[in-house]
């Protein structure tokens, strides 16, 4: 264990740092959720994508950095403290783009990841269905096989930035008759082919943030399947861990909010209620006791380890400190909680962001699901329920 | 930067992992408990092993090793109870009177013969000191009134904060793998109570507590043994993470244990009342929480993704 940066490391962090001062927007975009704010933000992927930045991790020859995860954690730590845009293309970049690198075929790796960085295809996921959301194995949209293509029929459903993406992702029944976890694959599909509608879904904040997909007769080339017919669930799988283990919640937006929620505490803090001062430094704890895990994790995985079942633990944490934090915010903002914009006014994000943590412990598998998993994979408790 | 532990660093661990698991059950708890409650032939293992001279230079016939080492042991005592004063006297009075230069008795120390006993007065009393005797609830804790000569040294602080929090961690790690045992093996509707959800969902949080604390604590031994500036703050931070996720394990196991939980029969109850004690021990919540607030809240020190490690 070693707590300080290398030469190499600190200089690393000065470049980004410099970088990102010279090019993050100075005014904070429109919401991604909302069809004007979708194109500011896949314009800064693309200025992100100029300076080598989309994703530091991959190799040059796809538009990466070919840097290690802890410079990676270096990079998130940077962009978050310096109050970059969310980044519209995480779907791709943290998901898909980890599942590709790991089970695409040469030629699938040239054609999906060079656009993915450069911010020039952003992605949209397909996982659930109406009657598949925690029973994922339960999928029925259908893929079956005709010639050199797929026809797809069924629907998709909470299918993130699907009303404004350019190609989506998602698991299929490729197996006539097949059950549960077997007969499915992983198919990469444009989403401007004939036969998709999309029907955006209005959330809680009021924007289309994600849609329903509905397939009908939709042709699919075969070689845009990843990995192997019928090996699809474990691919998914895979994808879930890092969703859940790594990457897509990385330590430094939650850190960026706890600093933000201490300097909130500070202006309300003659009001505030004694609850809201310990919650205040639970924000400090929590974000910075995930902070240490995630670079635990990254040491492991730089050593040759795997994610597994650990990656739930994870996904309880960051989604719950998440929530308590924008909470905190809301009870110290106390009637101005419900004001969609302040009295200087910018949109209310504590608000905007209390809003969305709430869907942290639904989406990416419910946290119930996560604790079913914890106490089964890793404690060992007798297993219920369909498997 | 690496947040991992070197496998040299956690062999060691494992090996008073093995040593204890293999000779420190629950059956020697309740045989002391029905004794004297100290016993010199575990002692003398401790010293076989090494332990008592973990942190004493080489030079002076120790093993030379660090906070970090101490913490992953001290672990290891907390998950098998240990009564023995191991952690007290060679984890947190030795590595304090090295470093304020009173380092005549270190032979002694790491011979086994000399148990210093660190007295501070954040305690109200000394853990196996020598005055007169007062009752703790933990039946293996022996406390004596805390002499005059008692230190307020902030690293002598440091050092039982940290240690009492990686014995907590491990407590609380025994009482979770208790109850996950007793979840498996207790049938009711005819099926493992464990296989509940309620069970499942109950234990699922004690598991992500320690899941969060354990890295915390690593850090803050680590802080420690680099002589950091911001260790104290990192140790409270350890110290209160840890006291939480003990307190949960515990009120949890007892609630699996159902009635069981609620007898001197089961053993889970040496464990509860140990971190109850140690919780308190060393700075209490309320305590270590102001120390944070200054740091955290009060800006003296630097927060924010940028400064993960600061």
């Amino acid at each position: 264990m070693r707590l300080t940066y290398t030469d190499t490391q600190q200089a690393f962090r000065a470049e980004v740092r410099e970088w990102l001062a010279a090019n993050v927007p100075p005014a904070p975009l429109l919401t991604l959720e909302c069809e004007e704010g979708y194109h500011q933000h896949v314009g800064w992927e693309r200025q992100l994508a100029s300076g080598n930045w989309g994703m530091v991790t991959w190799p040059e020859s796809y538009g990466g950095r070919g840097l290690d995860l802890v410079e990676w954690l270096i990079f998130e730590e940077e962009y978050w403290g310096s109050g970059a845009p969310l980044r519209v293309n995480q779907n791709g970049i943290f998901l898909l783009g980890p599942t590709i690198m790991e089970y695409g075929t040469p030629e699938q790796k040239a054609r999906f990841l060079t656009p993915m960085a450069a911010g020039e295809v952003i992605w949209a996921q397909a996982w659930s269905e109406p009657g598949a959301g925690s029973d994922m194995a339960a999928i029925k949209t259908t893929a079956y096989r005709d010639g050199d293509h797929y026809v797809i029929n069924g629907q998709k459903t909470w299918s993130s930035r699907a009303s404004f993406a350019d190609w989506g992702f998602g698991l299929f029944r490729t197996e006539e008759g097949s059950q549960r976890h077997k007969g499915l694959s992983f198919i990469l599909f444009d989403l401007d082919t004939p036969g998709i509608t999309r029907r955006p879904i209005r959330q809680l904040h009021g924007h289309p943030g994600f849609a329903e997909l509905f397939f009908d007769d939709v042709r699919v080339p075969v070689e845009n399947r990843l990995a192997g017919e019928g090996e699809g669930w474990n691919v998914a799988m895979a994808t879930a861990g890092f969703e859940r283990g790594l990457m897509l919640r990385s330590p430094g937006r939650f850190q960026a909010a706890a600093r933000r929620l201490v300097e909130l505490f500070r202006q309300h803090e003659a009001a505030a209620a004694p609850s809201a001062r310990e919650a205040v430094m639970r924000a400090w704890m929590d974000t910075q006791a995930y902070a240490y895990n995630t670079y635990g994790v990254a040491a492991k995985i730089m050593a040759g380890g795997k994610i597994g079942a650990e990656a739930s633990l994870n996904k309880i944490f960051w989604s719950e400190l998440d929530r308590a934090m924008h909470r905190t915010a809301m009870q110290l903002l106390g009637a101005a909680a419900e004001l969609r914009h302040l009295s200087d006014g910018a949109i209310n994000d504590w608000l905007e962001g209390y809003m969305f943590s709430l869907s942290g412990p639904i989406y990416a598998g419910s946290n119930e699901i996560q604790r079913n998993i914890t106490a089964e994979r890793l404690l060992g408790l007798p297993r219920v329920g369909a498997g | 930067m690496d947040m991992l532990i070197s496998s040299e660093r956690l062999e060691l661990a494992e090996a008073v992992r093995d040593y204890l698991s293999g000779t420190h059950g629950a059956e020697v708890l309740r045989r002391l408990d029905a004794g004297p409650n100290r016993d010199p032939a575990i002692w003398q293992g401790l010293v076989d092993m090494g332990l008592t001279g973990l942190l004493v230079p080489e030079a002076q016939g120790g093993l030379g090793m660090g906070l970090l080492d101490a913490a992953l042991i001290a672990r290891e005592c907390g998950r098998v109870c240990l009564a023995e004063p191991l952690v007290e006297s060679a984890f947190v009075a030795t590595p304090w009177l090295i470093a304020q230069g009173q380092t005549g008795d270190l032979a002694a120390i790491v011979a086994g013969t000399h148990r210093p006993v660190a007295a501070h007065t954040i305690n109200g009393w000394v853990a196996d000191g020598e005055g007169e005797a007062i009752a703790s609830i933990d039946p293996l804790r022996r406390l004596a009134a805390l002499p005059e000569a008692a230190s307020d040294d902030p690293l002598l602080l440091d050092l039982g904060a940290l240690m009492s929090a990686a014995q907590l961690v491990g407590l609380a790690e025994a009482m979770l793998d208790q109850a996950v045992d007793y979840a498996k093996l207790r049938t009711q509707f005819g099926q493992p109570v464990g296989a509940f959800q309620a069970i499942k969902h109950k234990l699922a949080d004690v598991a992500v507590a320690l899941e969060f604390a354990r890295p915390v604590l690593w850090r803050a031994a680590q802080a420690l043994e680099d002589g950091a500036g911001s260790a104290a703050l990192h140790v409270s931070h350890a110290k209160v993470v840890a006291t939480d996720a003990a307190y949960l394990a515990a009120e949890s196991a007892i609630q699996v244990h159902g009635a069981m939980g609620y007898t001197y029969e089961v053993d889970l109850h040496f464990w509860m009342k140990r971190a109850w004690a140690l919780g308190g021990a060393w700075g209490a919540r309320a305590f270590h929480l102001a120390r944070i607030d200054t740091a955290v809240i009060g800006g003296a020190h630097p927060i924010g993704p940028e400064n993960t490690f600061a």
